[in-house]
């Protein structure tokens, strides 16, 4: 071999070696967080938790990576799983808005760290409504709600149940439009709501394990039907936009008076001045569109496992805490006594006594395409 | 247009020489053949070949017969074909003039228009479709100038088959007039000028000196402007309506959504068999432009 060729690959595989290392482990006293939540929730991490979190654990730092919505952190996590049978290192060490029943069989591996067990001196402070399984922990939460234009719909016309909503869409077509199901709950959730609305206003008829295609399909057909009725209603005879943060363009350029929309996505765009002060919030009464509790899981054989628990019991501080009412415009993941007695009285009005939720796994998942193959088309737009 | 020379650093003068060559195509090469050549293979095989009811792998074609049956996926393949082939015909009726603007204008202007011409290449698709909603969407730009002017609002492209229809020519531009404009390099000037000497007008100059010379970088043109259009993702993403989907959106619902691997390949096998297509005009012209020369 000539003196160069050895060149050449002598130093391509040195390049090589020095790359290696940084790819295959994850690294001491990095914590690997990942999340499938919007960019509002990203923005509060890098912003107010990362840096109150590594003040105060000095040495330890905070890898905050976006795994783009729940399918991919599934991926990230079926990851852990795998590395769980092979004795690997996961490379993760905290998922955020995460479901310890997913992936499929995740449970069952026993790859969640159990939190009723890992000694977090904040447990006992979370908020009832959102007890599950100990393999999910919460610190957040929020709920879909309607935004609407109050110059253009006052705020004591609103409609404050389904049947009313529905009049008003009919009354006023073109002027409401929600997001795919799949691309944002603001959406997904007014499509469940309409679920509902369809099988007695029920939520506990749907669980995580009892969805079946001969008694499932039927149910969800029947919410399909309220919606495809409602489809030439909306903006452009049954227009559809792909995310929340669409949705409120539409209603930050006037196109249209009404939208579902994320109670803290809605509040911090009308702080940050993308949605007017002219904006209006309202929730059903007869029953709630669904919302929830945003739940973190910890892998057990993540590398910062410690440090992980650690984070997670920081969270549920008072400070991170009041920060997510004021901040984030969520709702705290621990009973409203343990936040300070100003924020609670301010926003006693939406503190909510109960949050409807609906199922991942089969019935999401049959939901999301049966809304695609039933609602979405069928509209014959130019007419 | 110098393949003539590359050819011969790989030529076979000396052996070590030879060497280095090989071993300069042999990383391209291989990663193609890993990464491309390899997951088309597996993808062909895993949707041809599947556990049967009782579970022992078998020949099938189970999951092209839904696809090929089901009404949804077939209009979602119809819109992606109508999208690439009226994107293909706008692109060519657009960037064609600019081109031969660009290869016989001379001066500051020209090279205005070359940087006009050229921006979209810079401008990453995702800020395009937020820029789109904001200028074409309703109350947008647009309706705000037609507002002014008491003129009636547009009827959006926003959320319709034409939104990122609009959308992807905009941002093909800058590939396909690059293309035509190398093509054009080859018309010299003095043949444009001893057509112009016996008379021939502008049109005829066009048709009988330019076109000849130029047919096959029109179609690599548009071969790559399919190729990129068939695939595209963010623009129908954004931009599209719910249904029917563009294949790219399609495909990547089907298999995160749905975790339904098989279905989603077999989307994914669909469509590249429709690119091949165009993929051996390309190197069927290449092949016989090196031809030519060599």
């Amino acid at each position: 071999m000539k003196r160069r060729d050895f060149m050449i690959s002598a130093s391509a595989a040195a390049a090589g070696a020095a790359l290696l290392p940084k790819m295959a482990f994850a690294a001491a006293n990095r914590i690997d967080w990942y999340t499938s939540s919007d960019q509002n929730i990203i923005d509060f991490w890098t912003n107010i938790i990362k840096p109150k979190f590594e003040a105060a654990n000095p040495g330890v730092t905070l890898n905050l990576v976006d795994a783009g919505d729940s399918a991919g952190l599934q991926a990230i996590e079926a990851r852990a799983v795998a590395a769980l049978a092979s004795k690997a290192d996961p490379q993760a060490d905290f998922f955020e808005g995460s479901e310890a029943r997913l992936p499929p069989g995740a449970l069952e591996a026993g790859v969640y760290v159990d939190f009723s067990k890992a000694g977090l001196s904040n447990y006992s402070k979370l908020n009832p409504l959102a007890a599950d399984i100990p393999q999910n922990i919460t610190y957040r939460g929020s709920q879909v709600l309607l935004a609407y234009d109050t110059t253009k719909l006052p705020a004591d016309k609103a409609p404050k149940t389904w049947a009313d909503l529905v009049a008003w869409i009919k009354a006023n077509p073109g002027q409401f439009i929600y997001n795919r199901p799949d691309k944002g709950g603001s959406g997904g959730n007014f499509v469940v709501r309409a679920i509902w609305e369809a099988n007695g206003r029920d939520p506990s008829k749907f669980t995580v394990d009892n969805y079946k295609p001969e008694t499932g399909d039927p149910m969800l057909q029947k919410g399909f039907d309220i919606l495809k009725d409602l489809a030439p209603s909306l903006m452009d005879q049954g227009a559809y936009t792909s995310g929340n943060t669409q949705s409120i363009q539409l209603l930050s350029q006037g196109a249209v008076t009404m939208i579902p929309a994320w109670s803290d996505q809605a509040l911090s765009a009308i702080k940050t001045g993308v949605l007017p002060e002219t904006t209006g919030l309202v929730q059903l009464s007869d029953l709630a569109l669904a919302g929830g509790f945003t739940k973190n899981t910890i892998p057990v054989n993540g590398v910062n496992k410690a440090q992980a628990l650690k984070l997670q019991d920081f969270i549920l501080t008072e400070e991170i805490q009041s920060a997510i009412i004021t901040e984030l415009g969520g709702f705290p993941g621990v009973s409203w006594d343990y936040v300070s007695k100003d924020l609670h009285d301010k926003y006693k009005d939406v503190i909510p006594a109960s949050i409807p939720t609906w199922p991942g796994g089969d019935w999401d998942k049959n939901m999301k395409d049966g809304w695609y193959r039933n609602v979405a088309p069928n509209v014959d737009r130019n007419a | 247009m110098t393949l003539g020379a590359t050819s011969d650093i790989v030529g076979t003068k000396t052996q070590g020489r030879g060497l280095i060559g090989l071993l300069l195509v042999a990383i391209p090469v291989v990663l193609v053949a890993w990464m491309v050549i390899y997951p088309i293979i597996s993808a062909v095989v895993t949707t041809l070949w599947m556990p049967d009811a009782n579970g022992t792998d078998a020949f099938t074609l189970k999951t092209y017969r839904f696809f090929f049956s089901d009404g949804y996926s077939l209009a979602n393949l119809q819109l992606t074909l109508w999208t690439t082939a009226l994107c293909g015909i706008i692109l060519l009726v657009v960037c064609l003039p600019i081109a031969l603007y660009l290869r016989f204008a001379k001066g500051r202007l020209a090279a205005y228009v070359q940087g006009l011409a050229i921006f979209p290449l810079f401008v990453p698709s995702i800020i395009l479709s937020y820029a789109f909603i904001r200028v074409l969407g309703p109350n947008g730009m647009v309706d705000i100038i037609l507002n002014a002017m008491h003129l009636p609002k547009i009827r959006t492209p926003y959320l319709t088959p034409w939104g990122p229809l609009i959308g992807l020519v905009w941002d093909h531009i800058p590939l396909t007039v690059l293309i035509l404009l190398a093509g054009l390099g080859v018309v010299s000037d003095a043949s444009v000028e001893a057509a112009r000497d016996v008379g021939a007008g502008r049109f005829r100059v066009f048709w009988n000196i330019i076109l000849p010379k130029l047919g096959n970088s029109i179609l690599v043109a548009v071969s790559f402007a399919v190729l990129g259009i068939f695939s595209s993702f963010t623009l129908p993403y954004v931009l599209g309506p719910a249904a029917p989907e563009m294949m790219g959106p399609f495909m990547q619902r089907t298999f995160r959504d749905l975790y339904d691997a098989p279905n989603a390949i077999t989307q994914a096998v669909i469509s590249f068999f429709f690119c091949i297509v165009f993929g051996l005009f390309y190197v069927r012209s290449v092949v016989k432009n090196q031809r030519g020369r060599g």
